[in-house]
């Protein structure tokens, strides 16, 4: 049998969840969490933008409207470079499994709705190791709207209000939904993403995310 | 294709003054912008990590010396986007001369100096304006830490002390400051820099670069 291989490197594993707000990514990580500790493997989760450093003056500046596409896309990128650096690779080399609640996928489907070209935010998160996975959960727009309108309601952010497609809560959030998932839908292929059916239930999706995992673990790659 | 290589369309005049600390280029940009005032021309001045956006936080990580090369060279792309499009795009579109203390260079200075890929960081600052005149004031680090170290330490990133060249802060700069000067004489070809000897007078320098700035004005149409 070939020993597995990580793609980055590093001695532990990194596996990602992507997919639009709602579409159950953290329900899913916890899950996912649970299982491996059960195996004894040493696991974290690492939320998109929650830097200590950063995170807050994204939210400052997000409530005071003060960011423009390209302050929006390098404060995120800033974000991420330090928990790359603080957490994650950290992490990594000492044999953790790392969970991430978002990637760069998210940057790059974000940053280019927001009008910016793909080659420049591919640029700012070059430097960043490839993923061992990534899941991707696959929702239609309508069934988003219904999810984000029935928990946390739309956000001025989320809907790509800032974008100027429309001034129409609703309208505006199913334009930028769409197109968000449109840059999702062409990274597909070209990252690998194991793409999953988001209205599935979510112990199917744990199953079908938990057989990925498990074929990795029985590799023995972390042994 | 980076706009920094092109040639502005804009109806006003971007001039920048570069160097590392103590080489000057502040009292230059001061004296240039008291004398343009003087002769009633529409000018503003911005400085380098100075946005309302970020500078703050900026500060503030620096004091805890928590950043890596890569954060800190983010957080200074986030404050340099924010006054481009804020303070320098909407003057240059009215036709002001903007004066800017440090511009993307310093950032492809110091951060190359740090260890970040030199094209890495070009691309991220691809979307800055090209100035009409560039000014590098060149000065060797022994020199400017004579100047700036009279009655204090150099600070922990001016000493490039995260970089662990050192644990003396003095040698530390040294040698920090040396690599961030050898990218900037990599620039003077590369972008087209103007270099002035720090060392000469306040006063030899300050009539070299009006008599540049006339003639780039001139090319516009402008006489002052």
């Amino acid at each position: 049998m070939t020993q597995f291989k990580t793609k980055h490197g590093y001695e532990g594993l990194l596996i990602v969840i992507e997919g639009t707000d709602g579409s159950g990514k953290s329900t899913q990580l916890e899950l996912l969490k649970r299982s491996i500790q059960a195996q004894s493997y040493g696991v974290i989760i690492s939320e998109w933008k929650t830097s200590r450093l950063i995170a807050n003056v994204i939210d400052d500046a997000k409530e005071r409207n003060l960011l423009n596409a390209t302050t929006y896309s390098l404060l995120y990128a800033a974000d991420f470079a330090d928990r790359l650096e603080n957490t994650i690779i950290p992490a990594l080399k000492s044999g953790f499994i790392v969970l991430l609640d978002r990637y760069y996928y998210t940057a790059l489907a974000r940053d280019v709705v927001r009008g910016q070209d793909i080659e420049w935010v591919k640029n700012l998160y070059d430097y960043a190791p490839e993923p061992d996975l990534v899941f991707y959960l696959d929702m239609p727009v309508d069934v988003l709207l219904k999810r984000i309108i029935g928990t946390t309601g739309l956000n001025y952010y989320e809907s790509g209000r800032d974008v100027g497609f429309s001034s129409d809560f609703y309208k505006s959030f199913e334009i930028y939904q769409n197109k968000c998932l449109e840059q999702y839908d062409k990274m597909k292929s070209e990252y690998n993403f194991i793409s999953i059916d988001g209205t599935k239930s979510i112990d199917e999706i744990h199953s079908i995310m938990n057989h990925e995992v498990q074929k990795i673990l029985d590799s023995g790659v972390l042994y | 294709m980076s706009k920094l290589t092109e040639k502005h369309n804009y109806k006003g005049t971007l001039v920048c003054v570069e160097g590392i600390d103590g080489s000057g280029k502040s009292t230059q940009l001061t004296l240039l912008r008291d004398w343009l005032k003087s002769i009633g021309q529409d000018v503003i001045f911005t400085e380098w990590n100075s946005s309302e956006l970020i500078c703050q936080t900026t500060k503030l990580a620096k004091k805890k010396n928590m950043l890596s090369p890569r954060t800190f060279s983010l957080l200074h792309a986030v404050d340099f986007a924010d006054r481009l499009k804020q303070v320098i795009d909407p003057a240059l579109k009215a036709g002001f001369i903007v004066l800017a203390d440090r511009y993307a260079y310093t950032a492809f200075a110091r951060d190359v100096a740090r260890g970040v890929e030199p094209q890495w960081v070009r691309n991220v600052y691809n979307f800055a304006i090209k100035p009409d005149l560039a000014i590098y004031f060149d000065i060797n680090p022994k020199d400017s830490m004579e100047r700036i170290c009279a009655n204090r330490a150099p600070k922990f990133y001016e000493a490039g002390m995260d970089l662990k060249l050192s644990n003396d802060p003095y040698e530390s700069y040294m040698i920090f400051q040396g690599r961030v000067i050898n990218e900037y004489q990599k620039m003077v070809d590369e972008f087209g820099l103007v270099k002035l000897d720090a060392m000469d007078s306040i006063h030899s320098k300050q009539v070299r670069i009006r008599e540049m700035l006339k003639s780039v004005l001139n090319n516009k149409g402008v006489n002052i």
